[in-house]
């Protein structure tokens, strides 16, 4: 069902002519590099607050509401421009384990996060001036700040679609 | 002038070795990534103070302070993993233009952030007027963003 869904994408007119353009890929690919590190450098910094590493001595809903802004600009380019190269190249994704790697990391970071808004982070008056946050907090915070890494790794790996495990190579995806 | 220097980096064994073997390169890829992130993160948090937004609940220098070791850490690991990236490709990157753009980028980008910015974000706000800091924190989001956008084309376009 996947594959067949990646298929029709792939045979769209507007997919079809992103891929075959020059520079629609390199404009794409570096506007998405550049707002991963505005994405992934402004998260870090949160994910250090709550971990206890960094920016201990400001209250926890000061940090968020200073740099989630900023965060939400960055997630928009950087989302949209990886919709759109996955949009113009979906066949060129579909086999990559890497790239699979790498959505399943985001599902993992969408549930801790939406886990940290809904429970841990309802009681954040308690203890948003305390330089060390509760271990569940800090928990999400060095979750987020290990599966971001990972993120980044796994986007890096994507162009090397060669360099998998043997047993991928076996499903006979490509 | 810097050919041979640069034709002397890519017989290096070393270089070879980056070169021939299948995972030096990509995880050195992928630690230099990681290290961008972190110097982008560790430079925004003060630009975006100096531009009179972000965590303006802290004073400029304790926010300059707190973001000084990870973008010295960062840029360390960023020049070490730069250069075996460098080496095992010297004549590609020589030869490319967007390798140029982004080193004089740097240059400039170095300049600025650990000459001019780390001055200005030691005094509290309003030591330099209001224009000034903003001057310095465009010009600083400029420079890093050109050298990301250089690199990313070396190898997308050389």
């Amino acid at each position: 069902m996947i594959r067949a869904l990646f298929e029709w994408v792939d045979a769209m007119p507007n997919s079809v002519a992103w891929r075959e353009s020059l520079n629609a890929y390199v404009y794409l690919l570096t506007i998405h590099v550049v707002s991963m590190g505005l994405v992934a450098g402004i998260i870090s910094y949160w994910d250090m607050r709550l971990a206890g590493i960094a920016l201990k001595w400001i209250p926890v809903s000061k940090v968020k509401s200073a740099l989630f802004p900023w965060l939400y600009g960055g997630v928009l380019v950087n989302a949209g421009t990886g919709l759109m190269m996955l949009y113009s190249q979906p066949m060129r994704y579909y086999p990559n384990f890497w790239f699979w790697f790498k959505m399943g990391m985001l599902v993992i970071l969408a549930g801790n996060a939406a886990y940290f808004h809904l429970s841990i982070e309802k009681t954040v008056e308690d203890w948003e001036h305390d330089p060390v946050a509760p271990l569940k907090a800090r928990l999400a915070g060095y979750l987020s700040l290990a599966f971001w890494a990972g993120v980044i790794v796994t986007g890096r790996m994507t162009a090397y679609s060669g360099l998998v495990p043997q047993w991928w190579l076996d499903l006979g995806l490509g | 002038m810097l050919q041979p220097f640069f034709e002397w980096m890519q017989g290096l064994a070393f270089s070879a070795f980056f070169l021939e073997s299948i995972w030096p390169t990509p995880i050195v890829q992928c630690i230099h990534l990681i290290a961008v992130s972190v110097f982008a993160g560790a430079l925004l948090i003060v630009d975006l103070r100096l531009l009179g937004t972000g965590l303006k609940t802290a004073s400029l220098p304790e926010v300059a302070r707190a973001a000084q070791p990870w973008l010295v850490w960062s840029f360390g690991v960023l020049v070490l993993t730069g250069i075996p990236q460098m080496s095992s490709t010297a004549l590609k990157q020589y030869y490319s233009p967007f390798f140029w753009w982004k080193m004089q980028a740097v240059f400039l980008g170095l300049v600025v952030t650990f000459l001019i910015r780390r001055h200005i974000a030691s005094k509290e706000e309003g030591h330099y007027g209001p224009v000034w800091p903003k001057v310095v924190g465009v010009a600083s989001i400029a420079l890093w963003t050109s050298v990301t956008i250089g690199a990313r084309l070396i190898g997308l376009l050389s």
